[in-house]
């Protein structure tokens, strides 16, 4: 049942909703959808919303419409070969066809139909007259005989356009009861149950090659291609995904970009005047964004990590942030802070409070060590640079699950908001910092 | 529902079929079409296409670091009108004492409220039946521009500041709007929610040869193959700043004004390569490149 959409479509990490479910309504009351591939298109473009979800999206499409389930790693040829939806339809197909096709053209053929569109059959038939004069019950039963396959142009045409949502949701459901009481019952959303824009054999045969418009080719392309398979935006930060974190690390830019009532210049004038007041303006632009970066650089923990995280604010910096700051420590932070990576010069923890206090604190370390390194000297540094500069965040490399593990990573947590260094963690940090004002 | 006739492209615009289809689906069910997609692919031009083709007005507000929602739709000018108002007063004292002088307001009149009304695209867009609204690059939106943007799209009406004049528009007359993005900052999902979203991919080497053939109709077709390869070499090269589009044309341009066989040697030996690369890093990545290859391979693409 399509009530079900929404729910299946989240379970792929989509976002649905039953306002997917109106809008696809909707599209259906304007004419929108018409066979099965309008049914992919309208959807795609309702839910997919960025280029990495466009592969879970063909994998939640092809199960839930199609039955026909892509395990990870499984290519869409393979999937569909292995689809009981595809063996059923095959058989009908060359029952029809009565010719032999080799596996690959079948898929093909199999992906023509299922991503047939009502624009492709608008433009093999070219001319809306024809298409609105079409009426699928008529040509059927003037063109049903199968002995005149080069006539049966539009014999199977299923127009969805003239039901309503509730009518489909009730063909949906009885396809999909089918399909659990009777295994290998086929899906009739394909084939010549009736639903289906073309009967097979249809126009093929009149040697209209009727090519999906590259809906198909787009599936095929899609799985298997990395920039659609998305990079893991739970996975630890790396020189592949840094682009993603940075992309996070954007929402830090503060921007005030106001035409200001310069107050004191209109005064003066108006004074010059004699108290005639005409407001003089003046327009101001600061892109706000200092950061502060103190990267554990000690100890084989971090030693993977170092090289993404310098690459990634060195990447901020000469994008975006100018006044960047990056110092080193080990383990933790007594009374100073090193200038350089292989901690031989340093500034005092002093010096380092004596930032204004608009500074962003990024730490980046695993927050372990023997508990004895945490003492109250170094408590007292991290509480006093967390309570200088309020936007601070501690970012983690280790695993989230490690942490409740390790105890001088609770205490630090306590101290400054920590999350995991991952593009999403980033994100979330980037949120936490921007809730927080870095006045009071 | 704007203007719902399916569009695939015009003689200088060569629309992938499924950004065609998205566009008419944004049309059709009134909402914003988002398009995204790498820089170069032509995101800008299919509104400014559609609506020459089709011979719609077209409206285009740039998105800039600045950008809010009054600039979008309308917003009031105080200031102005404090001057006008001052300036009148001025104007009095002065014609009391026996000056001549005056200040001028312009065509403005501080009576007429709707004489300060600044009227930003949303709003001469709306006021327009079946006209096209562009929103150009809104990922360099400050944060809550699109979010506030999306509460302006979602009603037909706008209410001008302090004239008070409504501007409304029928469903059937609605622009068409596009929205383009280049992805440097994610945008709210309540706002992708509220588009149609598509992503153009970068084209393929046949399309890309279509899209130089509307471009630069009479090249030579052996000047755009070894151009074409040189190009799609350097983008898989996984350079800091990819090659685009408008790069490729640009070059050819250069190109087609030399005969196509000087041409075609010209682009072995990569000469204009600038305008494909446009950073130093890439720049010295290249002829890295390119010196390794000559070791090896010899002067294979010299």
């Amino acid at each position: 049942m399509l009530s079900s959409l929404p729910e299946h479509f989240r379970n792929h990490g989509l976002k649905a909703d039953v306002r997917t479910l109106l809008l696809l309504r909707k599209a259906m009351q304007r004419g929108l959808v018409r066979t099965l591939g309008d049914v992919h298109n309208v959807l795609k473009g309702i839910i997919v919303k960025e280029p990495s979800d466009m592969g879970p999206f063909v994998k939640a499409y092809y199960a839930y419409f199609l039955h026909v389930p892509i395990r990870p790693g499984q290519t869409l040829e393979d999937a569909i070969l292995r689809s009981e939806t595809f063996q059923k339809w095959k058989t009908e197909f060359i029952e029809e066809a009565d010719r032999d096709i080799g596996d690959e053209e079948l898929v093909y053929t199999f992906l023509d139909e299922v991503h047939l569109t009502s624009y492709d059959i608008k433009e093999v038939i070219s001319g809306k007259e024809i298409w609105d004069k079409d009426d699928p019950d008529q040509e059927d039963e003037e063109h049903s005989n199968p002995s005149e396959p080069q006539e049966r142009t539009l014999d199977k045409m299923a127009d969805y356009s003239d039901l309503s949502l509730e009518e489909l949701l009730d063909r949906m459901e009885k396809v999909q009861k089918q399909q659990k009481t009777r295994h290998g019952g086929g899906s009739h959303w394909i084939g010549t149950g009736g639903i289906s824009p073309y009967g097979h054999g249809g126009a093929a045969k009149n040697g209209i090659r009727v090519g999906g418009q590259g809906g198909g080719k787009m599936a095929r392309k899609v799985l298997g291609d990395k920039n659609y398979f998305p990079i893991d935006r739970d996975a630890l930060l790396n020189d592949n995904n840094v682009d993603a974190a940075l992309a996070s690390v954007k929402g830090v830019i503060e921007e005030s970009a106001i035409e200001k009532l310069d107050v004191r210049q209109t005064i003066k004038s108006g004074l010059k005047r004699g108290g005639l007041f005409i407001p003089e303006l003046k327009s101001e632009k600061n892109e706000e964004l200092k950061v502060i970066v103190l990267i554990d650089n000690g100890g084989y923990s971090m030693a993977p990590y170092v090289r993404s995280v310098q690459n990634l604010f060195r990447k901020m910096k000469t994008r975006f942030a100018h006044d960047l700051e990056v110092y080193y420590f080990h383990n933790t932070i007594y009374d100073r802070v090193f200038t350089d990576e292989r901690r031989t010069k340093s500034i005092t923890i002093k010096k380092l409070l004596q930032h204004s206090k608009t500074y962003r604190v990024f730490f980046i370390g695993d927050a372990a060590m023997a508990p004895y390194e945490l003492n109250t000297s170094s408590i007292q540094s991290l509480k006093s640079i967390a309570a200088k500069f309020k936007k601070s965040v501690w970012l983690n490399p280790e695993p989230l699950r490690y942490w409740p593990h390790t105890y001088t990573l609770q205490i630090i947590k306590e101290l400054i908001p920590m999350f995991p260094l991952t593009p999403a963690g980033i994100e979330r940090a980037v949120q936490s910092m921007n809730s927080k004002s870095s006045e009071n | 529902m704007a203007e719902t006739t399916h569009w695939t492209g015009s003689n200088k615009y060569l629309c992938d079929p499924g950004l065609a289809q998205s566009f008419h689906m944004a049309r059709t069910l009134g909402m914003p079409l988002l398009i995204e997609g790498e820089p170069g692919t032509g995101k800008t031009d299919l509104p400014i296409h559609y609506a020459k083709d089709r011979g719609l007005d077209l409206e285009v507000y740039p998105v800039g670091s600045k950008s809010n929602v009054e600039q979008f739709v309308a917003r009031f000018d105080h200031v102005k009108y404090l001057r006008d108002s001052q300036i009148e007063i001025l104007n009095a004292q002065r014609e009391e004492k026996g000056l001549t002088t005056r200040l001028s307001t312009g065509e403005r009149n501080p009576e007429s409220l709707a004489d300060y009304v600044v009227k930003g695209p949303a709003a001469i867009a709306y006021s327009k039946p079946n006209s096209v609204l562009l929103i150009d690059e809104i990922d360099k939106a400050p944060r809550e521009f699109p979010n506030d943007l999306l509460y302006a799209l979602s009603h037909r009406k706008f209410i001008m500041p302090e004239s008070g004049e409504v501007i409304e528009i029928s469903e059937e007359e609605m622009p068409a709007i596009v929205i383009t993005s280049n992805r440097e900052q994610e945008l709210p999902t309540a706002f992708k929610g509220r588009c149609i979203y598509h992503y153009i991919d970068f084209p393929d080497k046949e399309v890309m040869g279509k899209i130089i053939e509307k471009h630069h109709p009479s090249i030579d077709e052996q000047v755009v193959k070894v151009a074409l390869d040189v190009f799609y070499h350097l983008r898989r090269l996984g350079l800091e700043r990819a090659p685009t589009t408008r790069e490729i044309l640009n070059w050819l341009k250069y190109m087609s004004e030399t005969s196509p066989k000087e041409a075609v040697n010209k682009i072995k030996g990569l000469e204009g390569i600038g305008a494909l690369i446009k950073t130093q890093t890439d720049m010295e990545r290249v002829n890295r490149m390119l010196g390794a290859s000559d070791s090896t391979f010899g002067a294979r693409l010299n």
